[in-house]
């Protein structure tokens, strides 16, 4: 798989600031990239800059190979995009909307309008006016703006904001099914971790302007070693077999187990060496950790490492 | 580009604000001409026999004037005693009934409604899109920021143009049925350099409509600026329509004491001032006006495109 967004040591500095700091990194055809940062940490700073909207202080950004800073209409129009909310124009309908967009790029036909309505699933009510759409119509709406001239990425700032639970799950689909059937490299932000897990194929963390880390979601989520949960009884005899084993490892007692970091190929030695002890099994578990826990875990640690480093200055 | 043009055309006239904008403009034209065709029914126009001594008798009243009055008022009496002099010589009887080319040329009082509302779309045209939000969507289409502006200001002079050929056309059409053709075919008499120069009524009004759009021009074309420099359509139409009221009075006041005064775009917008009257300042031509007026529009669009193509559209 070959990389169409290519972020190349891009900086931005607003007022001597710096908002964006040298950042680094490659979207792929065909996947989901999420974009994930508490608020304020750049993430829509950055989406703004890769669809030229904001302009780049240093560094650059390649789309299909073409600078955005040199190159802007060649690049851009390799891209869809939604920037925050789709705001459309209200007193339009739906398809006059499309059809505004669809006069800006080059060779769009009536034919790929249609299509991109049906795709959304809007076409019973595009000939509506756009105050009357309800805003996850207006969302379907903007994707299909994103996809009338058919591009190879797709950049969306937020696109689940202020959706219910259902339009969340059908621009999810959406999006999976873009990037898979497509080919298309799909790029979204979010500060929705539950959400990102669902969606994304890879992460990349930005905090204070910074990437802290890029990682395929489920390595993320999981991180190096694995957590197990065993409920044991009785608890003392557990926790003095295991320091027996394992005298490095560190044990949470729980109130009704303990929870120890473990290689999964440990795991039924351990329950082996329990039962000839004589040691109670009741339960034992992975404990699967959500993005939330690596999330905060990773930029809160991150984090610190930076203030230190600050302090230092 | 024409596509562009397409799309800003179909957000102007599909918004109702346009079309009351174009209704308000037919009925103020029916209005003006329902009020003269009321006056003129209350006094009747005689037509005097003996109009050539009544323009004489003008004419020596003035000349009487002209030693007496202040220096200023000397090129608008001199002006009027060579229209009745003409008058009298080629043997043109001024009261004529009013028909419709005098409706035409009173109805371009109008022109400065047709400006207002050119002013609310020039103002609106950029700022707009920015509250809407929509300037992000646009942005991020392969059209490089610089043509975007060029066709959202065609569009603006498109419309004012629109806006002033239904005013012209309309103002016919309903001065011709309720005041009629003129009995006799009447030239317009136009006063250049000290002479007296005969014009064909249409001609005279076309390029009247274009003397009196110039004002309506500069104005829009700074509402435009303002509107894509500060984002702000509320500022844009507020600042020009303002100026468009007071510009011209305010300008007047600072002829009278400042020479400096005839820099200031509202000593050189009324250009008609050449042709049938005399400049606000002294020593001011035609084609320096004409210089000022272009000098003017390059600053405004220079100061368009700059800001709008420099921009960081955030939040």
């Amino acid at each position: 798989m070959s990389a169409v967004v290519e972020i190349q040591n891009v900086t931005k500095k607003i007022k001597g600031k710096t908002i964006i700091d040298s950042l680094n990194f490659n979207v792929k055809k065909g996947e989901v990239f999420g974009f994930l940062g508490p608020n304020g940490a750049g993430k829509t700073t950055t989406i703004r800059m890769m669809v030229g909207l904001i302009s780049i202080t240093s560094g650059d950004i390649k789309i299909s190979g073409y600078s955005i800073k040199k190159d802007f209409e060649k690049a851009i129009s390799q891209v869809g995009g939604i920037v925050e909310n789709p705001e459309m124009y209200k007193f339009l309908t739906g398809y006059q909307n499309l059809l505004h967009y669809a006069r800006m790029s080059k060779g769009i036909k009536q034919t790929q309008i249609q299509e991109a309505v049906r795709l959304v699933g809007l076409s019973e009510r595009i000939h509506d006016k756009v105050k009357t759409y309800s805003l996850g119509m207006r969302q379907r709406l903007g994707l299909a703006q994103a996809l009338l001239h058919d591009p190879k990425v797709l950049i969306l700032d937020e696109p689940t904001n202020g959706l219910d639970p259902a339009g969340i799950r059908e621009m999810r689909d959406h999006l999976r099914m873009l990037a898979k059937e497509r080919d298309m490299a799909v790029i979204v932000s979010s500060h929705l971790l539950s959400e990102m897990e669902m969606m994304c194929d890879r992460i990349g963390i930005i905090q204070r302007g910074k990437l802290i880390d890029v990682q395929l979601v489920n390595d993320f989520v999981n991180g190096p070693e694995k957590f197990i949960e065993i409920k044991v009884s009785p608890r003392e005899a557990a926790i003095k077999l295991l320091k027996h084993h394992f005298p490095e490892i560190k044990v949470q007692v729980r109130e009704k187990g303990i929870i120890i970091p473990l290689s999964k190929e440990q795991v039924p030695l351990l329950v082996r060496e329990m039962v000839i002890a004589n040691i109670d099994i009741f339960n034992v578990r992975e404990q699967s950790r959500t993005l939330e826990d690596r999330f905060l875990e990773v930029t809160e640690k991150k984090g610190e490492a930076l203030y230190a480093y600050a302090d230092t200055k | 580009m024409l596509m562009l043009i397409q799309n800003e055309w179909m957000k102007i006239f599909r918004r109702p604000g346009t079309l009351v904008m174009v209704g308000l403009l037919l009925l103020m034209v029916m209005i003006t001409g329902s009020v003269i065709k009321y006056q003129q029914n209350q006094t009747t126009v005689q037509k005097q026999i003996n109009w050539k001594a009544d323009l004489q008798q003008q004419v020596d009243q003035s000349k009487q004037q002209l030693e007496k009055v202040s220096k200023v008022r000397v090129p608008s009496i001199k002006r009027s005693i060579a229209l009745n002099q003409y008058q009298i010589k080629h043997n043109l009887n001024p009261n004529q009934k009013y028909s419709m080319w005098d409706f035409v040329s009173d109805g371009s009082g109008l022109i400065q409604l047709a400006g207002l509302f050119t002013i609310i779309i020039a103002a609106g045209i950029v700022a707009q899109e920015f509250n809407w939000g929509t300037i992000k969507l646009l942005l991020i289409r392969p059209i490089s920021r610089g043509r975007l502006l060029l066709s959202k200001y065609i569009t603006t002079i498109l419309f004012a143009l629109t806006m002033l050929v239904i005013l012209f056309i309309f103002s016919l059409i309903t001065g011709y049925l309720l005041f009629g053709t003129p009995e006799t075919v009447v030239p317009y008499l136009k006063y250049v350099n000290g002479k007296v120069a005969e014009q064909s009524m249409i001609s005279h009004l076309v390029v009247f409509y274009g003397m009196r759009s110039v004002t309506m021009l500069m104005l829009s074309t700074m509402a435009f600026m303002i509107s894509a420099v500060f984002r702000n359509s509320s500022l844009a139409i507020g600042i020009s329509i303002f100026l468009m009221f007071t510009g011209s009075e305010l300008t007047m006041l600072l002829a009278s004491k400042f020479h400096w005064a005839k820099y200031i775009l509202f000593a050189n917008t009324d250009l008609s001032q050449y042709f049938d009257g005399v400049p606000m300042v002294e020593g001011m031509t035609f084609h320096f006006s004409l210089a000022m007026l272009v000098s003017y529009f390059i600053m405004f669009q220079v100061l368009a495109f700059a800001v709008f193509k420099k921009r960081d559209v955030a939040a």
